[in-house]
């Protein structure tokens, strides 16, 4: 049990570390990969997957890290039920790592007024900025920015566009 | 007795060219007029002859093409009698001598046609194009009686998404779209040009380094100075009328608030002190009066608060979105942008009737509406099939215009002051 502990802590440290870059569980490795290629005379060799040694198969630990943007819906700055746990597994990374810092970047759609847009999106930053200094993070930690529509994250105009653009983005600036 | 039909000609002098050196780059933004008015007044350019090698600037298209784009003018090929009058001369090494005659003729009359305007100017090569400008100016003014915006610019925000990272450009064209230049180069988000009064400076808001703040740079130079980088937003720079100061908006507070700026001493005076959203404040022509965006009273509408006595007076009632509000310069209509059945519109309210007309004529979306400094026009952004473009209103909604841009999505539009 203890030892179960351990890998999980050293594997979710080693995946913020690299912040994202690791596999998620369930997922072949780019080295299984390969070596298909080496069989390309006929002979099939296949792996019986990655395991899953720690976490859930319904969004693990490293998983809920790894999952840094959070959508809102239209003229909204509601947290979505769905990406409280991946808030919180930011927030106690960030209690376990008093050194840790990020920027929570606000967005919204580009439609109405492009200023006014700015101030929408800083409430979504700042609700999810509230949501983890309610769990004990030292404001220190979070830096909110709000970029209204000026990044959007889908260059159309329709409505999955839009839903695509309203959202709050988690970076780490220092882990 | 007889109906004067008053057809004007107009006569441009063709000039000599010594050499044609300059290359001819294409504009960024290129104007389609998609509506014009029915009482535009008919105009006729007759052929000028060219002596020598011809001109790279053609002095009469673009006085045509402004004079065609302005709406309220059609290009005729009605037959008129009249009188080329004119004198080619060269005046030295890369210099011209244009002169030009307005003529107001009378359709099967035998008379003399009248003088209106007759001019002569010696430039160099490189004016050329500034000097067809002015000459569209002088023409619109003669005819219109209203100052012409021919010799004005336009700064707008360029996105490239094809690049990687994406790609924000501050650019700067003269105001039929030509001589792009850009101001500021960035893989920032760049937002909120605005155009000093004297049309020498231009503040807007850079993302780079991740945080917004306010820049005022030198147009002619390039350089320019960081004025704003409080904790949170600085944006929405507005400039009052003897340039001395900057209304902006900072969110350090912990809500979006108002401010004053001197730019000399960099001193700031609260203008808002609230929790609600306050934002993109504009200065009345008169200096007195800032109109500005807030959700105070439920949804987003224009407010305006006035400088002597504080006070706080809601201006804009159509619809439960009204942001973005900016004077005529009269001082007696706002220009603003309007919600109706979920549409962003360009929308003008007369303050003294209180009525509210919506200009814009268009299933798509508008954004960022900028007056011409003489009041005729409304620069705006808007969509174009699924491309963000400019475009262009009458403030009487009977014109339209609209500004592809080339290179990528083209956006956030400031019309310049006159210059000079």
């Amino acid at each position: 049990m203890q030892l179960k502990n351990i890998v999980r802590s050293l594997a979710i440290t080693g995946c913020v570390l690299a912040l994202g870059a690791c596999a998620a569980p369930g997922h072949k490795s780019q080295d299984e990969m390969n070596g298909a290629d080496a069989n390309a005379g006929g002979v099939q060799s296949s792996g019986v997957g990655q395991g899953s040694n720690f976490g859930d198969s319904a969004g693990g630990p490293q998983q809920s890290l790894a999952k840094r943007t959070y959508y809102f819906d239209y003229d909204k700055s509601d947290i979505h039920d769905s990406d409280k746990r991946a808030i919180s597994a930011n927030a106690d990374y960030l209690m376990a790592h008093a050194s840790a810092r990020i920027i929570l970047e606000g967005h919204t759609d580009p439609r109405g007024s492009r200023e006014y847009n700015v101030a929408l999106a800083e409430r979504r930053a700042n609700a999810v900025a509230e949501f983890m200094k309610a769990k004990g993070v030292n404001p220190d930690q979070i830096r909110v920015v709000s970029y209204g529509a000026q990044r959007l994250a889908s260059p159309g105009h329709t409505e999955s566009d839009y839903q695509l653009d309203r959202r709050v983005v988690l970076v780490y600036t220092k882990k | 007795m007889m109906i004067k039909r008053k057809l004007i000609s107009i006569m441009l002098i063709s000039i000599a060219t010594l050499f044609s050196q300059t290359t001819f780059a294409g504009p960024m933004l290129s104007m389609e007029l998609t509506r014009g008015i029915s009482g535009a007044i008919p105009i006729m350019f007759t052929p000028f002859a060219i002596q020598g090698v011809p001109p790279t600037e053609d002095i009469a298209a673009i006085v045509s093409n402004d004079l065609k784009n302005s709406g309220r003018f059609k290009l005729s090929t009605g037959s008129i009698d009249d009188k080329v009058i004119g004198t080619i001369q060269e005046a030295g090494v890369n210099r011209y001598q244009v002169s030009f005659q307005l003529l107001e003729g009378f359709k099967g009359k035998n008379t003399q046609p009248t003088v209106l305007l007759n001019r002569k100017y010696t430039v160099s090569g490189d004016a050329l194009r500034s000097l067809a400008h002015h000459i569209s100016d002088a023409i619109y003014q003669q005819l219109i009686g209203v100052r012409g915006v021919f010799s004005t610019r336009l700064a707008y925000v360029v996105v490239q998404r094809n690049v990687n990272p994406t790609k924000y450009i501050l650019e700067v064209s003269d105001q039929d779209g030509y001589n792009p230049r850009p101001l500021l180069i960035s893989t920032d988000p760049i937002m909120s040009p605005a155009w000093s009064r004297d049309g020498k400076k231009i503040a807007y808001v850079s993302f780079e380094n991740q945080r917004a703040a306010i820049y005022i740079e030198d147009v002619a130079t390039g350089s320019r100075q960081r004025i704003s980088e409080f904790n949170g937003h600085n944006g929405a720079p507005a400039w009052s009328p003897d340039g001395r100061k900057l209304a902006l908006v900072l969110s350090k507070s912990g809500s979006y608030n108002i401010y004053m700026m001197d730019i000399a001493s960099r001193k700031l005076t609260p203008l808002t002190q609230d929790h609600y959203i306050n934002t993109e404040p504009s200065w009345s022509p008169d200096g007195r009066n800032l109109i500005f965006t807030s959700n105070r009273s439920g949804n987003p509408q224009i407010f305006q608060l006035n400088l002597d006595s504080k006070a706080v007076t809601r201006v804009s009632y159509d619809g439960n979105f009204n942001a973005r509000g900016s004077y005529t310069p009269d001082g007696k209509q706002i220009t603003m942008l309007n919600r109706e059945s979920g549409l962003y519109n360009i929308g003008l309210l007369d303050l003294d009737t209180g009525v509210f007309h919506v200009l814009t004529n268009s299933s798509s979306d508008s954004e960022s509406p900028s007056m011409a400094p003489n009041g005729s026009m409304i620069l705006f952004g808007t969509l174009y099939n699924g491309r963000s473009v400019l475009a262009m209103v009458a403030s009487d909604g009977r014109v339209q215009i609209r500004l592809p841009g080339r290179d990528g999505e083209v956006q956030d539009p400031a019309w310049s002051p006159f210059l000079s």
